[in-house]
């Protein structure tokens, strides 16, 4: 990795001959621009080039990059279902293409109420109860199912 | 007249002590050469300037900058949800540009309420800031710059240009580049760069009133490409153009200065150690 | 929402608990402590007396314009005084340009206020001839950066500009009627009175912190204001709204008060003295 340097907006960083343009950076003309005051990152991800990127902390590399692909296992089924009413906070408005992003990413955030499955529950779909911050259970069929319970705070109900 | 009941109020009229001053005995004329802080004349000679960021706690960057007695601060808030949304282009982002006197800034106190003057101010500062920001990538947002001058000494739209574009920078906005403004008064043969409040409003020194006026120019300093440029008065074609070259010079001077300021910043925040 | 597992635990309740068991507060600062205080006087030349106070995050400057007018009808041998404190979107996102908001508003009438009953200048003092001519102090006090308990700093502030305003020599004409400014000769003001304030946070009346920061002053439960002179006189209590406060806490309140008035008149005579001296 090279060494530390620093960078303002509108500095050449290099030419997309010798790298590709990552975050906080901008093509222009050939050239490799900064778009942002920080730390200047080059960064060899096993392609031809390296990628070379402005970041503004230095411990921002330790967490991943947007974009980059990180492994984890998420069963949206055993999250949320169609219906259900959830708590969640916008993160970012989102891009041209995408809507709002939200996140239920806290303790507090997730599903406020959910109804049961009408296949197991006649008549159907009554309000469950949540018994863990994984699990609610309809009050007639005391059937359980997952859902990512949020922890409700007062104050965002009176919002 | 309305009534202020927002404010404490206070005689209806009032009027500056300065408008009853004795008239002083022989007072020197500025010489045609020089200047009175000793700058020369016809020279991109800019006066030093103490650049420094992050001393707004609350905003997501800030600036202050000190040339001369001139003396501006900037927030940056944002980027955050627009306030209007019906006729904001959802592709990219706004930019709002917000300047202000303080009411002791002048010679002569101001209002509180914003004058003609700083809205023209307002709308000067954001179409210098507008081509350097990389708005496309702030998309439904609104980014937020406020400058207030708490001291005016002349050139305070260019000071404001640099400010809010350090301001920008370290609240972590993307920009092509950095803005840096210059101001220029053209007094006839000669010019007086980053002119003080006195060079600037005061009388021409010449008997003619041929080349009058002010000139202030805001440039990207790396891409050298000028975003704004405001002229006034009346100048020939080859005067004006000396004074936007005479501007940009005075711009470059600054560069080092604003980048230093810029450098620190960063590394207080995130010191280079951590790898 | 069924009971059991609605085991909420607010930021405010969070905070408390925080406090009550370490007796510390998020800063790391004791309960009865204040940030630290730092003053610059005079640094803005266009004013005719100015001072920027910092307590901890939170910056206030007050610059103070000295115009001529004629005197009040009802009271023609005094002078104005005129405060305004703002805050504008400049010093935090919780403001919106446009006129002064409720905050602002009851600033500006509360450091009136202190004004009026501190008798920090006699009014008497800047008219110039009774009934024809006297001084307007314009005192605006401006907020930069807002992390809290800006009434305190407003009031520093305001004392420290009056205590650098110089006013130049003015004489009427007798023949013309005149006024006839000479701007070599200049007085300070005569300040009679020094109010320092001191600000509380109030948890339910059982928890009390002083200058508390604009994330406290979100959580607690009230806000009281304790204005004293040097003469451990009060000069002003404001407490808008929020919970009741029991009057041994107000007597506790007070006597922090005065001990904040010899730290913050000590920190001003400092300062001025170092400017005499460059």
């Amino acid at each position: 990795m090279s060494p530390k340097t620093l960078c303002v907006p509108g500095e050449r960083l290099c030419s997309t001959e010798e790298c590709v343009p990552g975050p906080g950076t901008y093509l222009r003309h050939g050239y490799i621009f900064a778009s942002l005051a920080g730390y200047v990152l080059r960064k060899n991800a096993g392609e031809e080039m390296p990628v070379v990127s402005v970041v503004k902390e230095s411990e921002a590399q330790l967490l991943p990059d947007v974009g980059a692909t990180v492994t984890c296992k998420v069963e949206i089924y055993k999250s949320f279902r169609p219906g259900d009413i959830v708590l969640a906070k916008v993160i970012s408005l989102g891009d041209v293409q995408s809507n709002y992003l939200l996140t239920t990413a806290e303790n507090e955030l997730g599903v406020v109420v959910a109804h049961s499955e009408a296949a197991l529950c006649i008549p159907a779909g009554e309000q469950m109860v949540p018994i863990s911050w994984c699990e609610m259970q309809c009050p007639r069929t005391h059937a359980k199912e997952f859902r990512k319970v949020a922890r409700v705070q007062p104050e965002y109900l009176q919002a | 007249m309305p009534v202020d009941t927002k404010r404490v109020r206070g005689p209806d009229e009032s009027q500056s002590p300065l408008l009853f001053v004795l008239p002083s005995t022989g007072k020197p004329e500025c010489p045609q050469e020089g200047r009175e802080d000793g700058r020369q004349r016809s020279q991109a000679d800019v006066r030093p300037v103490f650049a420094r960021c992050g001393l707004i706690s609350q905003a997501k960057g800030s600036a202050y900058i000190e040339a001369g007695n001139t003396k501006l601060i900037c927030s940056v808030y944002g980027p955050r949800e627009t306030d209007r949304k019906d006729e904001v282009d959802m592709k990219s982002g706004r930019l709002v540009c917000d300047f202000r006197f303080a009411p002791f800034s002048c010679p002569k106190r101001g209002s509180w309420i914003q004058g003609s003057e700083e809205k023209a101010l307002s709308l000067g500062l954001l179409e210098s800031l507008l081509p350097a920001a990389c708005l496309h990538k702030y998309p439904r947002s609104q980014i937020e710059v406020n400058v207030v001058a708490l001291e005016h000494d002349g050139s305070v739209l260019a000071h404001a240009v640099t400010c809010a574009s350090l301001a920008l920078a370290d609240a972590g906005i993307e920009m092509y580049d950095l803005v840096l403004g210059c101001a220029l008064r053209q007094d006839g043969p000669s010019f007086l760069i980053d002119p003080t409040f006195a060079e600037e409003s005061g009388a021409q020194s010449a008997g003619s009133g041929e080349n009058q006026g002010r000139v202030t120019v805001a440039l990207l300093p790396s891409l050298h490409q000028v975003s704004g440029l405001q002229s006034d008065g009346e100048m020939a074609e080859d005067t004006l153009v000396g004074a936007v070259k005479a501007c940009i010079e005075g711009c470059q001077r600054l560069y080092p200065v604003i980048q230093q300021a810029l450098a620190r910043a960063v590394r207080r925040k995130a010191p280079p150690t951590a790898v | 929402m069924a009971a059991g597992y609605n085991h909420s635990v607010e930021p405010l309740l969070k905070y408390r608990i925080r406090v009550k068991k370490e007796n510390c507060r998020p800063d790391g600062r004791e309960l009865g402590e204040f940030r630290t205080t730092t003053l610059n006087i005079g640094s803005v030349s266009t004013a005719d007396g100015s001072a920027l106070v910092k307590i901890g995050n939170t910056t206030i400057i007050c610059g103070i314009k000295a115009e001529l007018t004629a005197p009040p009808v009802d009271a023609p041998n005094k002078g104005y005084i005129v405060p305004n404190v703002d805050l504008p979107p400049l010093c935090s996102s919780r403001f919106r340009p446009g006129p002064p908001g409720e905050q602002a508003q009851a600033a500006s009438q509360f450091i009136a206020d202190v004004i009026e009953s501190s008798q920090v200048i006699r009014r008497e003092d800047i008219c110039i001839e009774k009934g024809k001519l006297c001084w307007v102090l314009y005192c605006d006090i401006m907020c930069l950066d807002y992390d809290g308990n800006i009434l305190d700093a407003c009031i520093i502030a305001l004392i420290a500009a009056l205590k650098n305003v110089q006013l130049p020599e003015v004489n009427i004409n007798t023949e013309t009627e005149l006024a006839e400014v000479n701007m070599k000769q200049k007085k300070h003001l005569n300040i009679t009175k020094h109010p320092v304030g001191s600000s509380f946070a109030v948890f339910d009346d059982t928890i009390i912190i002083v200058d508390p920061t604009a994330e406290e002053e979100e959580l607690s439960t009230g806000m009281i204001t304790v204005v004293t002179d040097e003469n451990e006189k009060l000069c002003a209590v404001h407490k808008p709204g929020g919970t009741a406060l029991s009057g041994e806490k107000l007597q506790d309140c007070i006597s922090r008060a005065i001990t904040r008035n010899r730290e913050v008149s000590k920190l001003i005579n400092e300062v001025m003295q170092s400017a005499k001296l460059k």
